[in-house]
C-alpha cells in the first residue's frame, strides 16, 4: 500500500465517521432518557444515605443521552441541517474552550470577594464540560433550524 | 447570490415540497434558497439544473456583495 491509497483511506475513513448519524426515532430515546436520568437524580435527594455513586453513574446516563440526540438524524437530513450541524459543532466547541478556560477563574475572584476563607483555584469536573458542550450544540440547532423555519412562515 | 428559482419552479408548476421530494431536500431548504438566505452546494445546484433542464448560470447568478 502506497502513501497516496493511505492517505485515500484514512480521508474515506474520517468522511464515514464524520457522516455517520443514528436514525431519527433515536432522537425520542435520547430526550426521554435524558428527562429520565435528570428526574431520578433530583428525586435522589428525597432518600436517606449517600447516593453520590448513584448520582455520578446518572450523569453520565444524561452525558449518553444527550450525545444520542446529537448524533440522531433529522427527518430530511439534507445539506442545509448540515451547515447548522457544522455552526452548532463550531459554537459549542468555542463556548467549552471558553468555559473551561474562563470559568474556574470566574469562581476563584467571586470567592476572594465573597468567601476569601474557601477561596481555592479548582478545575471543572468532565460532567460540566461536555454537559455544557452538549447542551450548546443542541441549542444552537434548534434556535438555528427555529430561526429558518420561523422565517418561512 | 440571487436566483429566479421561484420562477423556475412556477414554469414546470411545481410547489416548493415537491421540488424538494425531487431533489432529496426538506421544503424549508427550497424556500430558504428562495429567500436567498441559504447559498446550496454544488450538487444541489446541479440536481436543480437536472430538473430544470437548465444551465446553473441561468437561474444562479452572483450579486453585487459576492
Amino acid at each position: 500500500m502506497n502513501l497516496k491509497s493511505i492517505k485515500e483511506c484514512d480521508r474515506r475513513s474520517a468522511e464515514r465517521l464524520l457522516n455517520f448519524k443514528l436514525p431519527n426515532s433515536y432522537k425520542k430515546i435520547g430526550w426521554i432518557g435524558v428527562i429520565a436520568a435528570l428526574a431520578v437524580i433530583m428525586s435522589t435527594d428525597l432518600f436517606k444515605g449517600d447516593q453520590e455513586l448513584l448520582k455520578d453513574v446518572l450523569r453520565k446516563v444524561v452525558l449518553a443521552f444527550l450525545f444520542v440526540i446529537v448524533l440522531s438524524r433529522e427527518e430530511v437530513e439534507d445539506e442545509r441541517i448540515q451547515s447548522f450541524r457544522v455552526q452548532s459543532y463550531s459554537l459549542s466547541f468555542l463556548a467549552g474552550v471558553l468555559y473551561t478556560l474562563f470559568q474556574p477563574v470566574v469562581n476563584w475572584i467571586a470567592f476572594l470577594i465573597f468567601k476569601p476563607e474557601k477561596a481555592i483555584f479548582e478545575d471543572l469536573g468532565d460532567f460540566q464540560i461536555l454537559w455544557l458542550i452538549l447542551t450548546v450544540y443542541l441549542l444552537f440547532f434548534y434556535v438555528l433550524k427555529r430561526g429558518d423555519n420561523e422565517e418561512h412562515s | 447570490m440571487k436566483n429566479t428559482l421561484k420562477v423556475e419552479r412556477a414554469i414546470l408548476n411545481l410547489t416548493q415540497g415537491e421540488l424538494a421530494q425531487k431533489i432529496g431536500v426538506s421544503r424549508q431548504t427550497i424556500n430558504s434558497i428562495e429567500a436567498n438566505r441559504y447559498a446550496p452546494s454544488t450538487v444541489l445546484s446541479l440536481k436543480l439544473s437536472v430538473v430544470f433542464n437548465k444551465p446553473v448560470n441561468d437561474f444562479f447568478a452572483l450579486d453585487q456583495n459576492d
